[in-house]
């Protein structure tokens, strides 16, 4: 392990020099009327939206990175990313009044919750309305459908394809590079301080798993299984991420002081890695920075 | 046969009773998620007393589970325990009302919006989550001692409960009020008011102890006063006692202990109303008999309650405040057998 | 012993005691008789400070205002009209209560109190009830346990508010007589508010009427224990009589 982490410094220029996956829209063309109507996942859009309304932070960085930026004219409270999302109006996705969003007259609503009635609100004043339904993507395979159905809806089929093609490219690339080891690297994510993590189904949890780490959760856990102090001391991952730096305020200091922890072999060789909690939860262009960093932290490639 | 009230305390039953309670502590360092040498911890323990040096065999990490997470944990419990069960008896004797709790003048709800203020502000993994806790609910209390006297009227015990009931109402609707507004932190929010034992070690259980002892020291030495309130308040003050005044100090008391077990612990319910009314159905209702007992037996019931959350899902955890409903439910249908078979 | 100066107590507004003037010397024992509503409890409440009044109270020479509750307890006994009886609690214990105004805060009982409170319990005749748990009382038992309770306070005054009107006619013989023997061994001051007028005749050495607050005659029953006086009970009818031995009774006339 400690050799490990030495080459991970030692190889410090040459991480440097790896570089992060460009983010920005790829060359936007202009939106493909012609493509219309057409239907996704079971709502049929009848012409291209110019007043799209997206209610999902992951969805929102898609839109933008596939060149549907300029039709978007309101985001969800959490959508932070990129820049130009939080200029623009903001909806309470959570307590979301239907009646609300379609005085904004969208032509174009993406959920990735129904509180309750909103599918069926949006369909009975015919706004075409998409709900990508929890649990999510429990795959990257997932994933790059889900663009490509938000290219599809949007009028951006082609440059939506593009981006498929350049993450998987960046991503396989990641991979191919990951070293044979003696044994799997454990690890354990947590996703907030009292100990909920991911397990089998959940994208993350496949994601370190191309990575070829094992998470301490096991293969029997389920989505969301929550650890504890006790547990965790006796499976002694060798690396911790924190997926719950901003909502919790966790760093690598405040983990060490945790009471026992000190004893983790993870803390001990500072393989407590923080992570950006968006990053790490949502599935938009971005996934390939968290496979990338993944890679760095524990490999010291990429 | 109507039930008893002996005044006197047996040293035999108060034996019984520390023995249970030292037995549920021991317990709670021996059980645990991870298999451990019962021998072994205990070497280990002894090995961490003063002028005692032994080799327990344990590794690092293994010694860390016993004495980092395991003993604080279990001494965590059972000082919240007994200062509950003490709380809650302490507030049946002052209002002469067996359903009486230690969230009855609005403490959990203060506490409740405190640590969720807290949580929305500054994120669930912050040291102010307990100190709002803790503020919170002695806001709460204050609101209903100056609530109860703000018609002109003597602050009765009638007048404080109903009080009680205006102010939580009030500070329960502000904690969902806030809890809807930052529907991203529900899950956290939802998490500490069920009540958690988890993440302490010995800073917790150094910042929940002076509290929780001075409490249940005043309202053990409040026995006798609380059996007098038993005739009534007129009553009471022909014999010479101020029943305000006697009030006013075991609420005080009582809520501080209750305020920093909450701080620590969350909300967990059932423990203030559970273990008096077990105790009573064991000894009688005279508080000299009463309030000892409970000390031991909150400490008890909450500390094994804590083994079952550790244990019964592992590696998972199960709140302790779902795991104490679980059995005061069931508890309330032999409290009401018990007591149908006396009237009759 | 106590001295009533202008005492008038007030609810909601209303005058329900108005500036009385009263008095009962050294080892007297005064009745308190009056429609219902007159005034009687809260008289008695007013000398015993457990409700506000204007005027002036003294208890032994002192001005009960400016007491401490456990002084004024020390020298005045209450016993209520229906006192609340912890069905669980046992009779030793209950009486032992009494002993409350002679402990300072936090203390406990000693042996002293202990021994008064068995003497107490000897003097009303319920020592072999001592174990037994209040709720397993008869009416009449119950009721020397109150009064067990008030002579274990030890005070040199007793205030008795209605103390037979829950008992049977024996029973309230027997408590009545009871209460006499005490009077006469402790030399006690007694100030009771009676209901039954025959039994305050026999009983009391002065009678006090009064009436929607006022003391409307004050003298010995043989004075107080008129026609007219009574009369004023809401109109009631009676004849009032002389009996074998010269005693006073009060006898309801039918229309």
């Amino acid at each position: 392990m400690k050799r490990l982490i030495s080459f991970v410094l030692a190889l410090g220029l040459l991480v440097a020099a790896c570089g992060e996956h460009d983010s920005g829209p790829t060359t936007s063309t202009a939106p493909d009327s012609g493509a219309f109507p057409v239907t996704v996942r079971g709502t049929e859009i009848p012409a291209l939206p110019e007043r799209i309304v997206s209610l999902s932070a992951t969805h929102t960085e898609v839109l933008y990175e596939i060149g549907a930026g300029p039709e978007i004219i309101a985001t969800d409270v959490f959508s932070d990313y990129p820049a130009a999302a939080t200029e623009t109006e903001k909806v309470d996705a959570f307590n979301l009044s239907v009646e609300s969003v379609a005085a904004m007259d969208p032509d174009l609503v993406i959920l990735s919750y129904d509180p309750g009635e909103a599918m069926s609100g949006f369909a009975a004043l015919n706004i075409p309305a998409i709900l990508f339904a929890p649990p999510g993507p429990a795959s990257l395979g997932d994933v790059y459908d889900e663009w490509q159905e938000l290219g599809e809806a949007t009028g951006h089929t082609t440059e939506a394809l593009a981006l498929v093609s350049q993450e998987s490219e960046d991503i396989d690339g990641v991979v191919a590079e990951v070293p044979q080891t003696i044994r799997s690297f454990t690890y354990f994510v947590e996703l907030d301080s009292t100990l909920f993590t991911v397990g089998p189904g959940t994208l993350l949890h496949s994601v370190f798993g191309m990575l070829g780490l094992t998470n301490v959760a096991g293969e029997d856990a389920g989505a969301y299984p929550q650890l504890s102090a006790e547990f965790l001391l006796d499976a002694d991952p060798d690396f911790i991420f924190l997926a719950d730096t901003v909502c919790c305020g966790q760093t690598a200091e405040t983990v060490a002081s945790r009471p026992g922890w000190s004893e983790l072999s993870a803390v001990q060789n500072g393989a407590v890695i923080e992570l950006d909690d968006s990053v790490a939860s949502r599935w938009g262009p971005r996934i390939s920075d968290l496979i990338l960093r993944i890679s760095k932290e524990v490999y010291g490639v990429g | 046969m109507t039930a008893e009230a002996p005044r006197r305390i047996s040293v035999r039953s108060l034996l019984v009773a520390a023995v249970v309670a030292f037995g549920a502590i021991a317990a709670a360092v021996l059980i645990g998620p991870v298999g451990l040498d019962p021998g072994r911890v205990l070497l280990e323990v002894l090995d961490r007393l003063p002028l005692v040096e032994v080799e327990s065999g344990l590794s690092p990490r293994e010694a860390a589970i016993v004495w980092e997470l395991r003993v604080p944990r279990a001494v965590l419990g059972a000082l919240v325990g007994s200062t509950l069960a003490m709380a809650g008896a302490a507030y049946q004797g002052v209002f002469r009302n067996p359903l009486a709790d230690p969230y009855l003048l609005g403490v959990a709800a203060g506490a409740g919006l405190g640590a969720t203020l807290a949580i929305v502000t500054v994120g669930s993994g912050s040291l102010l989550v307990p100190g709002a806790a803790f503020a919170g609910a002695l806001a709460a209390v204050a609101a209903t001692y100056a609530l109860g006297a703000a018609g002109g009227g003597r602050r009765t015990g009638t007048t404080l409960i109903l009080a009680g009931v205006a102010v939580a109402a009030f500070l329960t609707a502000a904690q969902t009020f806030v809890q809807q507004r930052n529907a991203d932190t529900i899950r956290e929010v939802y998490a500490w008011i069920l009540g958690r034992l988890g993440t302490t070690g010995w800073a917790d259980v150094a910042l929940v102890a002076p509290y929780a002892v001075i409490s249940i020291v005043v309202i053990l030495l409040h026995r006798r006063l609380l059996d007098v309130l038993a005739v009534g308040e007129d009553e009471a003050r022909t014999l010479g006692v101020r029943p305000e005044r006697v009030r006013a100090v075991v609420v005080i008391a009582a809520t501080l202990g209750t305020a920093g077990a909450v701080a620590a612990g969350g909300l967990i319910g059932f423990v203030g109303i559970v273990v008096p009314h077990a105790v009573r159905l064991i000894a009688g209702s005279s508080y000299r008999v009463i309030l000892p007992l409970t000390v031991f037996g909150g400490a008890a019931f909450l500390t094994i309650a804590d083994v079952i959350a550790r244990t019964a899902v592992s590696p998972s955890e199960i709140p302790i405040g779902v795991v104490t409903a679980f059995v005061g439910g069931p508890f309330f249908v032999v409290v009401l057998r018990s007591s149908r078979r006396d009237q009759s | 012993m106590i001295e009533l100066r202008g005492v008038s107590v007030q609810y909601n507004g209303h005058r329900v005691v108005d500036s009385v003037d009263l008095t009962v010397g050294l080892g007297e024992w005064v009745g308190l008789i009056g429609p219902n509503g007159a005034g009687k409890s809260s008289l008695l409440r007013a000398v015993a400070g457990t409700v506000a009044f204007s005027g002036d109270v003294y208890v032994r020479g002192r001005p009960t205002s400016g007491m401490g509750r456990r002084d004024l307890a020390r020298l005045v006994a209450v016993v209520q009209q229906s006192p609340l009886l912890p069905e669980a609690m046992h009779v030793v214990d209950y009486v032992l209560l009494g002993r409350t105004p002679h402990l300072s805060y936090l203390a406990a009982e000693s042996d002293a109190d202990v021994a008064i409170t068995e003497a107490a319990l000897w003097d009303l005749g319920i020592i072999h009830l001592a174990d037994r748990p209040l709720g397993s009382l008869s009416g009449g038992e119950r009721q020397r346990c109150v009064l067990a309770r008030a002579l274990a306070q030890d005070a040199p005054i007793l205030l008795l508010d209605e103390p037979t009107s829950a008992l049977d006619i024996g029973h309230r013989q027997q408590v009545m007589d009871l209460v006499a023997d005490l009077r006469r061994t402790r030399g006690l001051v007694i100030l009771a508010a009676m209901h039954d007028l025959t039994l305050a005749g026999q009983y009391a050495d002065r009678l006090a009427f009064i009436q929607r607050g006022v003391i409307e005659a004050d003298g010995p029953p043989s004075e107080v224990l008129t026609t007219e006086t009574i009369s004023g009970f809401a109109g009631a009818r009676v004849t009032v009589m002389r009996g074998p031995n010269g005693e006073i009774v009060v006898v309801p006339r039918r229309r």
